[in-house]
């Protein structure tokens, strides 16, 4: 059933890409939707008929180095996040792309990057997991570049070279780790081999630090952050949407896969390389929040608050502490939604108006009213604010902060989580208080510009089950606490 | 029997490639069928001496005592001449499309054809005063494929070519010299030849010797800082720079230098020393440089050299390991990069050929416009940067897993290089890909409306090598477990 889930998309994408022209753009649109929603129901189904931990192989690279599936929590986690953003954005997107030419491409390798994230979520090993990590950083790059300004396809190749960088990385890690380890598979606890280790703890942290640097250039952290800024913004809406919701995150698995399913967490608690990592995330929440604060472009804007954000995520799971671990997984989701509705606004405003500058957005809520309530819901979450979703994600990260019990940590960090979720408030709130309050006044009636239905919808959707996450997260909550459990011995408390 | 075989294929090429010179061809067709038919010949005769295993030496003249001429086929043989027969054939093929229009077509396919006997000649050497004499003969018969244009510039190539290549080949010879005095014979042994009681406590001498002997050899392997022809011997036709300055002869340094160092001089010797810091040191530098040469390179044919200045180095990096697990990864890598390498020279051959550029700035939106060609160079590109699922992977991998294990920090660090090459590989693969797939949005198709697509003669033998490339990096482990065999001596 995984091969179906992962087969479907690949198809449908190759159909589009390698076949003729569409005369026609609604069945286009209609095919592409198909192809989107089958996929999602077959992940749906490949989760709930396979047993937990079964692997499903499906051939071996060379000896010991087995291409194989496995389905755990976190794979479970986060394949059901990938739909959920993942199908809205795409029916956005037939809204959206109407403006945006060679349409068929963008969907062609739209589908074929909801493949690869398929396939990254059931990784069962490294190399499994390394082989769709490189194939995602391939497919997506046509998404980045995809209106063929000299601008955007440098900010495409930038994009690119960086995360090939961070593979690279990540491969050096994957070397170490065959030689000290007694599997590449993702085993709760690490595979590391105290017997092979001895001596070589020094090499193995470095190698460690390298795949923690390596996913987290993908998670736009510090100091490889340098291509998200540049990259997420010139993509068209929909793909920036996408891009800063769910790619962003798959660094954040690979990070999880490091930490928890590879070395361990044991391992790595008070060493150097957990101290320079919580430096780094930290140091890369201020910046991104500082940086977004000074930009006058709304999606570029957005962009630099994703480095912020995703590193509140890295920080949580820094703490090595269950509440982080909660709270990086919830901020995980919240973000995504939360993220991804807020590019698709901005694209909806792009779309309507061709206004692209934070000044020039003054009353622009009278004319789009749904659309600018949606984005200032999804700001107040971003900023923390009950009962949205992300109040939840930073309670539970900023007491994994506090109950860290790391010296100085457990009161930096949720301090810059603090000062941070100001300079928030400071960069995404003013577009709300001038779109609704500035403007000319003169203008009684203003022309109304809400977007089409298809594009509406999305975006009330996440704003929706942002609240939804903020106001009963038990259930949530509850799931990843099981998850925590096994990987987070210590500190465990009901 | 078998000895009769060997030597008939080396003799095969060697002299059945004299009538393509001595007759004037009206018929240029018959000509190429004969050709074909000449390279499938020594090829099918290849294959069947290796199918039929190793075999015992065959002498063919003696000098004095022990210096002979003599061949044999062993686990290295296997592989190096395995690889060559296979690829001949197909860059025939190639050549018959790509020299259409050229001038001094005999001449090209009478050197062309007869290096394919010299080759087999290093391959199946038995000994290493026999692998010298066949060295050399490379080298004066490749020159005048360098000269082909007859250009200015391909004449200076040629020239550098010729002495960068017999200065080479001296260094080696004093390896040879000291072989001769120093072993036991100078035959291929595998775990080396050195009789250690002659040698006494002349080791630091032999070590010496050894880096003279390895940088000689790496001369025609491109070593850093004697890889200066290679670029430029890139004026010759495509099929050359493919086959013989991808494969065949920068191959034969590489395969020199693993017979060196495992079959003459010995790893027991070698290992631990300061002659193998010093060319692994060299072989990491070479890594990096040929890289970071070939993404300044605008030139498609110079940035393939360039690249493969580094990748040879890989092999190199491999054999200095001086394990049987890093010669395993350097055999590896000499035999998938001979595909990737072939296929990437072909299909910027086949744009060369069809339109006449050159440049990397000149291929905007050529994907669609030859979407057999770029689909291609697509895959090659993927895999020389080492995606998982292509060849380049796989050799990467034993290289890397090889180099960790002998837990050596130089090691560490050559796989650190390997990383960064990697990177860098990216970076100069990926923007052609890029550019030729994703032209600007103000580009004008119309500018290129007369590009068509390669000949059925030239895109066929690409289909093939992608075909193997991927083959390779999902099914490898027959072949490499072969590869294993043989590095560990026990084929």
């Amino acid at each position: 059933m995984i091969f179906t889930a992962i087969l479907i998309p690949v198809l449908a994408g190759l159909i589009l890409l390698l076949g003729p022209e569409w005369k026609n753009r609604k069945q286009l649109c209609g095919f592409t939707d198909a192809a989107l929603l089958l996929s999602f129901l077959a992940v749906c189904v490949a989760l709930g008929t396979t047993k937990e931990n079964e692997a499903v192989t499906l051939f071996n690279l060379t000896t010991g180095l087995p291409i194989f599936f496995k389905i755990d929590g976190v794979s479970r986690f986060f394949a059901v996040l990938t739909g959920i953003l993942w199908v809205p954005a795409g029916i956005y997107a037939f809204g959206y792309m109407e403006h945006e030419w060679k349409e068929k491409r963008y969907y062609g390798f739209y589908l074929l990057s909801y493949a690869v994230l398929t396939g990254l979520d059931f990784s069962g090993n490294l190399i499994t997991f390394y082989l769709f990590y490189e194939s995602m950083s391939l497919l997506t790059l046509p998404l980045v570049l995809h209106n063929g300004s000299k601008e955007a396809i440098m900010a495409g190749l930038k994009y690119l070279f960086f995360s090939l960088a961070g593979a690279y990385m990540v491969l050096f890690g994957l070397f170490l780790l065959n030689r000290f380890g007694n599997t590449l598979t993702f085993t709760a606890g690490g595979v590391l081999d105290a017997a092979l280790l001895e001596g070589r703890e020094g090499l193995l942290l470095a190698g460690a630090f390298l795949m923690i640097l390596g996913f987290g250039v993908k998670a736009g952290m510090f100091p490889l952050h340098a291509w998200l800024p540049a990259a997420h913004p010139v993509a068209p809406a929909p793909a920036s949407g996408v891009l800063s919701g769910m790619i962003a995150k798959c660094g954040v698995l690979g990070v999880i896969r490091t930490v928890f399913y590879l070395f361990g967490a044991d391992f790595l608690r008070g060493t150097w390389v957990q101290q320079v990592w919580l430096v780094l995330s930290l140091t890369t929440v201020l910046l991104g929040s500082m940086m977004a604060y000074r930009e006058k472009g709304l999606k570029k804007r957005l962009a630099y608050s994703t480095v912020s954000q995703v590193s509140y995520i890295l920080f949580g799971l820094a703490t090595l502490q269950w509440e982080g671990f909660t709270g990086a997984f919830l901020h995980t989701a919240a973000h995504a939604l939360m993220k991804c509705g807020l590019f698709l606004v901005a694209g909806a405003i792009i779309f309507k108006t061709g206004k692209t500058k934070v000044e020039e957005l003054s009353g622009i809520g009278r004319q789009m009213p749904v659309t600018m309530i949606c984005y200032t819901l999804l700001s107040l979450s971003l900023i923390g604010i009950p009962p949205f979703g992300g109040f939840v994600s930073k309670w539970f990260l900023g007491r994994g902060g506090v109950n860290s019990g790391l010296p100085v940590f457990d009161i930096l960090g949720p301090a810059v989580l603090l000062v941070s979720a100001l300079l928030t408030a400071g960069y995404l709130l003013p577009i709300s208080i001038r779109g609704f309050l500035g403007g000319e006044e003169s203008v009684v009636r203003p022309e109304k510009k809400e977007p089409s239905f298809l594009m509406l919808a999305p975006i009330v959707l996440f704003t929706v089950l942002v609240t939804v996450l903020g106001i009963c997260p038990d259930k949530v909550i509850g799931y990843i606490t099981e998850i925590a459990k096994v990987l987070i011995k210590e500190g465990m408390t009901g | 029997m078998s000895g009769i075989l060997m030597l008939g294929a080396i003799l095969l090429p060697i002299l059945g490639s004299i009538p393509i010179f001595l007759f004037k061809w009206q018929n240029r067709k018959a000509m190429r069928i004969y050709v074909e038919l000449l390279v499938c010949a020594a090829s099918l005769l290849v294959g069947y001496l290796l199918l039929r295993g190793p075999s015992a030496p065959f002498t063919v003249v003696t000098f004095t005592g022990n210096l002979t001429v003599e061949f044999k086929i062993d686990g290295l043989s296997t592989v190096f001449a395995g690889m060559i027969a296979v690829l001949w054939p197909f860059a025939t093929l190639y050549s018959f499309e790509y020299m259409r229009n050229e001038p001094r077509e005999r001449s090209f396919f009478l050197f062309y054809t007869m290096t394919y006997g010299v080759t087999l000649g290093i391959a199946m050497s038995g000994n290493l005063l026999t692998m010298y004499f066949f060295y050399e003969l490379l080298t004066l018969v490749t020159v005048p494929l360098v000269m082909q244009t007859l250009t200015r510039e391909a004449i200076l190539a040629s020239r550098k070519y010729l002495y960068y290549s017999l200065g080479g080949a001296a260094f080696a010879f004093i390896g040879l010299v000291f072989i001769i005095v120093y072993g036991s014979s100078i035959d291929f042994v595998y775990g080396g030849v050195l009789d250690l009681v002659k040698v006494g406590s002349r080791t630091n001498i032999l070590l010496l010797i050894y880096v003279f002997a390895f940088c000689g050899f790496g001369v025609k392997a491109a070593l850093c800082p004697f890889n200066s022809w290679l670029p430029q011997a890139g004026v010759a036709p495509t099929p050359v720079t493919a086959l013989l300055h991808a494969v065949a002869v920068v191959k034969s340094g590489a395969f020199a230098i693993m017979r060196l160092t495992y079959y003459s001089y010995g790893t027991e010797f070698l290992k631990g020393t300061w002659a193998q810091d010093v060319v692994m040191t060299l072989t990491i530098i070479t890594i990096v440089y040929g890289c970071s040469r070939a993404v300044k390179e605008t030139h498609l044919k110079r940035r393939l050299a360039y690249s493969t200045i580094s990748n040879l180095s890989y092999i190199l990096f491999g054999v200095s390991l001086m394990t049987p697990a890093g010669l395993m990864g350097g055999l590896t890598h000499m035999l998938f990069h001979a595909f990737i390498k072939i296929c990437s020279f072909f299909c910027v051959g086949a744009v060369m050929h069809e339109t006449g550029r050159n440049y990397v700035h000149e291929i905007d939106g050529f994907g669609r416009k030859m979407p057999k060609v770029f689909a291609c160079f697509t895959v090659s590109a993927l895999a020389l940067m080492g995606v998982p699922g292509m060849a380049g992977f796989i050799s990467k991998w034993y290289l890397a897993g090889a180099a960790i294990s002998t837990g050596e920090p130089l090691a560490c660090a050559g796989v650190a290089a390997l990383l960064i090459s990697a990177l860098l590989t990216a970076i100069y693969m990926l923007t052609i890909v890029v550019r030729a797939y994703f032209p600007p949005r103000e580009f004008d198709y119309a500018a290129i409306e007369q590009v068509r697509d390669a000949k059925p003669l030239m895109w066929l033998p690409l289909l093939f090598f992608v075909i193997v490339i991927l083959l390779f990096g999902v099914a490898s482990r027959p072949i490499t477990g072969f590869l294993g065999e043989v590095a560990a001596g026990r084929y």
